[in-house]
């Protein structure tokens, strides 16, 4: 089922994994430039880079999802044989004992918690073919044996349980029961305590320490040191498609790293300067929707950057989708400039001088295929209107150019498809769009999420002009060195209130974070499940 | 989370029960059933009877060995519209086949014949939907319209009146006989023991074996499950294969049972089947679906289309009827997915 652990013995020195020399391309791009990393049994590492950096290439490679374009993979110091060099295969990188937990975890939401834990290993037994009686015993068995190391529940009612009726934190432990199901010898988690309570994460850091004991190695791509210190290992760091450092992560320190990274010193300065501060705009009192957010009451002035923060399942994002009429709230009032508004949907939102920027802008902003003056001249082709109704093209190619000089979106034209930029200028003519409503409050959610550095500078100062321009800004992010950079105050909220307002120069990260992460007590993880009944 | 609604109560009964059906959506069709089965009672008493049940069992035969492709296909994200037509190519053209060369074909030649001639058609189906990389409704409207007009054109319009006498032994085989007790006499159709069969050799599929987790996998999150190392080629093969194996199988069933066939037969049935199995508690958009429920389903649909001409519902009404429990079972099954 798996290389034998005596065999790794005898050949002894041999690093668990090691990649040579792996390139990757994606059409013209390069993705990965020559990487070579070496990976020692029961050791861990953290693979730290921006995004774009490579390094979901990279993980990719290893698990075998996508093959390198050269290169070479050598497991237990034997080169791996696929049809391309470096190509390991889902199930080729499965036999070798390399589990991968995505940050979306990959879990089959509509099948039982045993067979998330349990089915890859007999699909592994039978190579793959699917004509194969499916063993429940067994599956149970082995189920109930990783969920036990987890210290998960092994009842039958829990190995039947279906994953998507389990809250998150539970369903990172079946992830990596699942690995251990798998009797992995390398487990890679991507960004595994992203959106966990700082209880949550101890309690994972635990399984963690409990699996390198076992001899296993593990791969974290993360970046939030701060988190793993504890765990100490290795620091893999990438820049361009480039490992650029290896570093122990116990005696290096965060600025190092962010140097590292980004191959220049990490601004940490404010781009909030001077704000122009005017009356109040936006007046929510007593916004709630059930299970989401409850009792919200907040102000927003014009000229002023609001920033919303709070941890996955705090509300930060049914908000988001309340205020942009997306999912409308059920109870409470929303004032605009002193007069009642229902924000019933985007339409009415955009009526009333609201734009939104969304969180994805892949699937819920963009027509990727369409070009950039048709995303943004959407919300005004009303106004484009020729004599004859029809839209004119040279009214909209002009708004479109305007906005692109303005918002200096790097571009052959404006009739290129979105699809053709990178995710910085994708980001901004999104916000382009939103911009040729003249909106009264501009609502971003997630601004940067996967945007380059550079793009990072650039967007944070469109969102300082434009709140210079009297614009109010509601900026709703999980990233916070990009709310204290601009903000004026820092809204933090928590299982759907907001428990602090925070002024941005009067806080530090740290701050934030426990307020953020700081809830009552939470239930012991074993009986976690019990939350995911509401 | 949990700790905020402002209006916890407490679990009721009625919640206890939305709850068990969130969990278990077949059961919100038996009571449908259960229902439509006592509201019919009430207004004729005679609908009790031993006669009316075996008439509604083997009504049921054809659409249920239809419901069973459908359920995988839909079951692993997929929708086939073109088993009809499957099922009246292979109905026809293998009537066609016995009666002009192989008269004396016996049955359990003719029926594996059928489920061959069908899984073809399926498997072609199966392959056109991965390699084209399209949407399976299109692909199948395709190739329904392809076959049916192949078999108009190329093997004939000409209903066969006599089918042939291994194909008529078949459709009049009884199981049980009754007697009523006001000298009615009737018949329990073997055609049933091919339902049951086909109904468990999907149960089996689905529930215990890799195939059927992996049909699971593919039309809950496709992207997921072929990470995890599941072939959707091979699943995608598989259940289009399926539906039509079963549409052959339904075909010839439908010919002995009717003792005629009729190439034009069978033709727009395909979104009845598809609402029985959605009735049953089957997502349109993949990933779930039981063969209990589904039977379930096609039991409703029949009942509503053969029973309710007993209590002098007319016939031009029983479509409004199973129109409305659609829209009530799918906004049952929305609200349950939403909450």
């Amino acid at each position: 089922m798996q290389p034998q652990p005596a065999q790794s013995q005898k050949t002894g020195t041999a690093p668990f994994l090691e990649i040579r020399n792996v390139r990757k391309s994606f059409g013209g791009v390069q993705a990965l430039k020559d990487v070579s990393v070496t990976l020692q049994a029961g050791q861990i590492y953290h693979l730290m880079g921006e995004n774009g950096c490579g390094k979901s290439t990279l993980i990719k490679i290893i698990s075998g999802a996508q093959p390198a374009t050269s290169g070479q993979i050598f497991i237990d110091g034997v080169q791996t044989e696929g049809e391309v060099a470096g190509d390991l295969g889902a199930i080729g990188a499965l036999r070798a004992g390399i589990e991968t937990v995505y940050q979306d975890l990959s879990l089959l939401p509509n099948l039982s918690v045993a067979e998330n834990v349990a089915l890859t290993g007999q699909l592994v037994e039978a190579d793959g073919s699917l004509a194969r009686r499916l063993k429940l015993g067994a599956l149970y068995e082995t189920a109930a044996k990783a969920l036990e190391q987890v210290h998960l529940p092994t009842d039958r009612a829990f190995l039947t349980r279906r994953i998507d009726t389990l809250p998150l934190a539970t369903r990172q432990l079946v992830a990596i029961a699942r690995a251990i199901a798998a009797e992995a010898r390398l487990v890679i988690m991507d960004e595994p305590t992203t959106s966990l309570t700082r209880q949550e994460v101890n309690y994972l850091l635990s399984v963690v320490r409990e699996l390198l004991d076992k001899g296993v190695t593990v791969l974290f791509v993360t970046h939030k040191l701060d988190e793993v210190k504890s765990l100490g290992g290795h620091a893999i760091i990438m820049r361009d498609g480039q490992k650029v450092a290896e570093r122990d992560v116990t005696t290096t320190n965060k600025a190092e790293i962010g140097h590292l990274m980004t191959g220049r010193e990490i601004s940490e300065a404010r781009y909030r300067t001077e704000p122009k501060i005017g009356d109040t705009l936006l007046q929510v009192e007593g916004l709630s929707q059930a299970r989401a957010f409850t009792n919200l009451s907040f102000t927003v002035r014009k000229g002023e950057i609001l920033g919303v923060t709070g941890l996955l399942d705090s509300g930060r994002n049914e908000l988001a989708l309340a205020l942009s009429g997306v999912v409308p709230a059920e109870r409470g009032t929303i004032r605009l400039g002193g007069r009642s508004v229902a924000l019933r949907s985007p339409a009415e939102a955009i009526r009333e001088g609201v734009g939104y920027v969304p969180e994805d802008r892949l699937t819920e902003g963009l027509f990727l295929e369409k070009s950039i003056q048709d995303n943004v001249t959407l919300p005004v082709l009303n106004r484009l209107r020729n004599f004859f109704g029809m839209i004119s093209q040279r009214k909209a190619r002009k708004l479109s150019e305007d906005q692109i000089t303005d918002l200096q979106v790097v571009a052959p034209d404006v009739t290129v498809p979105v699809q053709s930029l990178s995710g910085g200028n994708q980001q901004r003519v999104l916000i382009g769009r939103w911009l040729t409503i003249e909106p009264r409050l501009l609502v971003l959610h997630g601004p940067t999420v996967g945007v380059d550095v550079g793009s990072k500078d650039t967007i944070f100062r469109i969102i300082q002009r434009l709140a210079d321009d009297g614009m109010a800004v509601v900026i709703i992010s999980d990233d916070l060195p990009e709310l204290l950079q601009n903000c004026d105050r820092i809204l933090v909220m928590r299982q759907g209130g907001i428990v602090a307002d925070y002024a941005a120069e009067e806080v530090d990260e740290d701050g934030i974070y426990q307020t953020m992460a700081a809830g009552p007590a939470t239930e012991a993880p074993a009986n976690m499940d019990e939350e995911a009944a509401q | 989370m949990t700790d905020m609604t402002l209006t916890n109560s407490g679990p009721g009964v009625f919640r206890r029960i939305w709850d068990l059906m969130g969990r278990r959506p077949e059961l919100f069709t038996l009571a449908l059933v259960i229902l439509t089965v006592i509201g019919v009672a009430i207004a004729n008493p005679d609908f009790l009877a031993v006669n009316n049940l075996f008439d509604i069992l083997r009504a049921s035969v054809v659409r249920g060995i239809f419901a069973m492709g459908v359920l995988a296909v839909l079951a692993a994200g997929g929708i086939d519209v073109s088993f009809t037509a499957i099922a009246a190519f292979v109905m026809y053209a293998l009537t066609m086949l016995v009666t002009n060369v192989f008269p004396g074909m016996p049955i359990w030649v003719i029926l594996p014949l059928a489920a061959a001639g069908g899984a073809a058609f399926g498997v072609v189906n199966g392959l056109l939907v991965h390699a084209l990389r399209t949407p399976s409704l299109i692909v199948t409207i395709g190739t329904q319209y392809f076959i049916r007009s192949f078999l108009l054109t190329f093997i004939g319009t000409a209903l066969f009146m006599n089918i042939p006498a291994a194909m008529d032994g078949f459709g009049k085989a009884s199981l049980i006989t009754w007697h009523g007790t006001n000298g009615v006499i009737s018949t329990l159709p073997a055609t049933v023991l091919v339902l049951v069969a086909t109904a468990f050799a999907t149960w089996f599929i689905l529930e215990r074996t890799l195939m059927g987790r992996a049909i699971f996998a593919a039309g809950g999150t496709p992207g997921i499950a072929e990470r995890l190392g599941f072939n959707l080629f091979y699943v995608r093969l598989f259940v289009f294969g399926w539906a039509g194996l079963l549409a052959g199988v339904a075909g010839i069933v439908h010919v002995a049972s009717n003792r005629l066939a009729n190439p034009f037969d069978l033709a727009g049935m395909e979104l009845e089947i598809i609402a029985a199995v959605v009735l049953g508690g089957a997502k349109i958009t993949g990933g779930s679906g039981t063969v209990v429920g589904t039977l379930l389903g096609v039991v409703l649909i029949t009942l509503v289309s053969n029973v309710l001409v007993f209590i002098g519902i007319p016939s031009t009404l029983q479509l409004a009827i199973i129109g409305a429990f659609i829209l009530l079972a799918g906004t049952i099954f929305a609200l349950r997915n939403r909450a």
